[in-house]
């Protein structure tokens, strides 16, 4: 485990150098919530429970749904980092005729729910996929991440409860908690109250951690793998994190020559 | 052999359903607490571990039926027509734009619950879901043709609506034809004066329609389109080139719904005079459903009337 992490951490640090590079190229990318949710991604990724070589429709795995889908950079990101995507690939993001949408499309490669750009539908459809491949007698997990601004969206709780009313411990919600959404800081926005009391109160299992230490985040994973009840990751995280000028702030853009200079900046 | 006309409309989608789980292990039922409503509860009691309840919640409902066939199942979500549109947002972003088998079914559509009032009765839902690309509509006119619907549409490769009453219905299509073809009209009546067509319903009122018209010495053709997208231009165009004039009937708003895909076609490839008859504003609680069809004037002699004044016009 020790080694997996230390490997990671370069993994992590190179991915954020690429995050912020598709930033340069692309303004329009999420730059902030991309940051964020570097450490949860590279958790499931990193570690073999998410496979970025394995065929769209292909049984007898793990699935991942980013329902924060303008995320999605981050996993382009980790995926160029471990060798999946080249570099130049990624400073095509965006761009029509790239896969690399800057939303998960349906052409667009490592995702398993191409749609997740409208919140709170990743949800439903992650609980679907659960409750489907407990029907099949399917082995798989489901890895779940979604905002905390998303939370806001009601269908998000209505699937949750369905999650708890079914006992679906094949899945794995993790949250990026960036306490940041378009409007400002989350709390100000609307509030969200005690949010592992929303999810205890329904059934869920909670582990709350830091969100940029990826070995806890890897521990917290390890014992909701083995909750007998349907789990939740509560991941505390500094939205931007790597870039101060837009960190913990509803900032997303960097000029280029901003993004480009930081590239080299980075951990 | 199953007495379909003796079923109300929604126990025919119980039953079909609940036959189509014995012929196939996808097909899985969801609902919004409407179990009962819908009868659903007729594919429960039969398949049981293939029946989910996501509670009062519609926006679950659909996204949920997305991640099931994207597991590989084959969905029926159903719910009230008038809360099936609440999910609209999920049925364009989950189902349609990935092209998912899931099968919504709107149940007490039209004035089919016209004890609840206008908040339950849906008149703008083959509006909503015609305009989603992938999807295919089936607006099914009784009980028959309710089974024969759900049926049929275990074989469409994309996502369906499909629009069903409550209880009240008139039999007509049992004897009509032998299968029921997704895509394809069904001529009921042949006439040359004019074609009357209809969706769900509306098709007895419009066969009466055509006797008292033929007693007016007016010819009028009847022709059922139980599919509504992908609609049979072929049917639309034939019996519009017959008679030059067309009269569509829905128990829908006169905006977006049947008639408007008709004279979308109409319009761009042989341009006909054309009367659309249909709703032009909410419903109201009522005793029956067929109080409502005289308060809105979806009644034979109307339909007879917009025929005859068509036929002056032409």
């Amino acid at each position: 485990m020790e080694r997996g992490v230390l490997g990671l951490d370069e993994l992590i640090c190179k991915a954020r150098r690429y995050v912020v590079l598709m930033a340069g190229y692309d303004p329009g990318i999420h730059l902030g919530s991309s940051l964020s949710v570097l450490e949860i991604v590279a958790a499931l990724y990193g570690t073999g429970r998410l496979k970025f070589n394995v065929a769209n429709g292909a049984h007898n795995r793990n699935y991942f749904v980013l329902s924060k889908g303008h995320a999605i950079h981050a996993v382009y990101a980790l995926a160029a980092a471990m060798g999946y995507l080249t570099v130049d690939e990624l400073r095509e993001t965006g761009s029509v005729g790239s896969r690399l949408q800057n939303h998960p499309e349906v052409d667009t490669p490592f995702v398993d729910v191409p749609n997740s750009g409208s919140l709170g539908q990743g949800i439903s459809l992650a609980v679907g996929l659960a409750l489907g491949l407990r029907l099949r007698g399917e082995p798989g997990r489901v890895y779940l991440v979604t905002g905390d601004g998303e939370l806001d969206e009601g269908q998000s709780w209505e699937s949750f409860a369905v999650a708890a009313h079914y006992g679906l411990n094949n899945l794995v919600t993790i949250v990026d908690l960036n306490n940041v959404q378009l409007d400002g800081h989350s709390e100000e926005v609307l509030r969200k109250g005690d949010l592992a009391g929303r999810f205890k109160s329904l059934g869920f299992e909670v582990f709350e951690v830091d969100g940029h230490d990826v070995a806890a985040i890897i521990s917290a994973l390890e014992k909701a793998e083995n909750s007998a009840k349907p789990a939740v990751v509560i991941a505390k995280t500094v939205r931007g994190r790597g870039v101060p000028s837009i960190e913990d702030t509803a900032k997303q853009r960097l000029s280029r020559d901003e993004a480009l200079s930081h590239v080299n900046n980075i951990c | 052999m199953l007495d379909l006309e003796s079923l109300t409309p929604r126990e025919a989608l119980g039953r079909a359903l609940s036959d189509l789980g014995d012929l196939r292990k996808d097909v899985v039922v969801l609902v919004a607490d409407t179990g009962e409503t819908t009868r659903a509860r007729l594919f429960a009691e039969r398949h049981p571990e293939r029946f989910f309840n996501v509670g009062i919640a519609e926006q679950s409902l659909v996204g949920i039926a997305a991640g099931l066939a994207l597991a590989g199942f084959m969905p029926y979500a159903l719910t009230f027509a008038a809360f099936m549109t609440r999910a609209w947002e999920q049925s364009r972003n989950s189902v349609d734009r990935l092209g998912l088998p899931v099968r919504l079914v709107g149940t007490h559509a039209g004035f089919a619950d016209a004890y609840d009032g206008p908040s339950h009765q849906a008149l703008e839902d083959i509006a909503l879901f015609r305009v989603l690309p992938n999807f295919t509509v089936l607006v099914p006119a009784d009980s028959c043709e309710v089974y024969r619907a759900v049926t049929a549409s275990a074989s469409v490769k994309g996502p369906v609506y499909i629009r069903v009453g409550r209880d009240f219905h008139i039999p007509t299509t049992c004897g009509l034809y032998d299968r029921f073809e997704v895509g394809r009209a069904y001529v009921v009546l042949e006439g040359s004066d004019v074609a009357i067509f209809t969706t769900g319903i509306t098709l007895p009122l419009a066969v009466e329609a055509a006797q008292v018209l033929r007693d007016r010495g007016i010819s009028a053709a009847v022709v059922h389109f139980p599919t509504v997208k992908p609609l049979d231009y072929a049917t639309v165009e034939k019996y519009a080139a017959a008679t030059g004039a067309v009269l569509t009937v829905e128990e829908h708003m006169v905006h977006g719904g049947f008639g408007s895909a008709v004279a979308e076609y109409l319009a761009q490839t042989r341009p006909t005079k054309m009367a659309i008859m249909g709703l032009k504003s909410y419903g109201r609680t009522a005793k029956s459903p067929q109080e409502l069809y005289q308060l809105f004037g979806l009644t034979p002699e109307n339909i007879a009337a917009r025929a005859e004044e068509l036929v002056k016009l032409r």
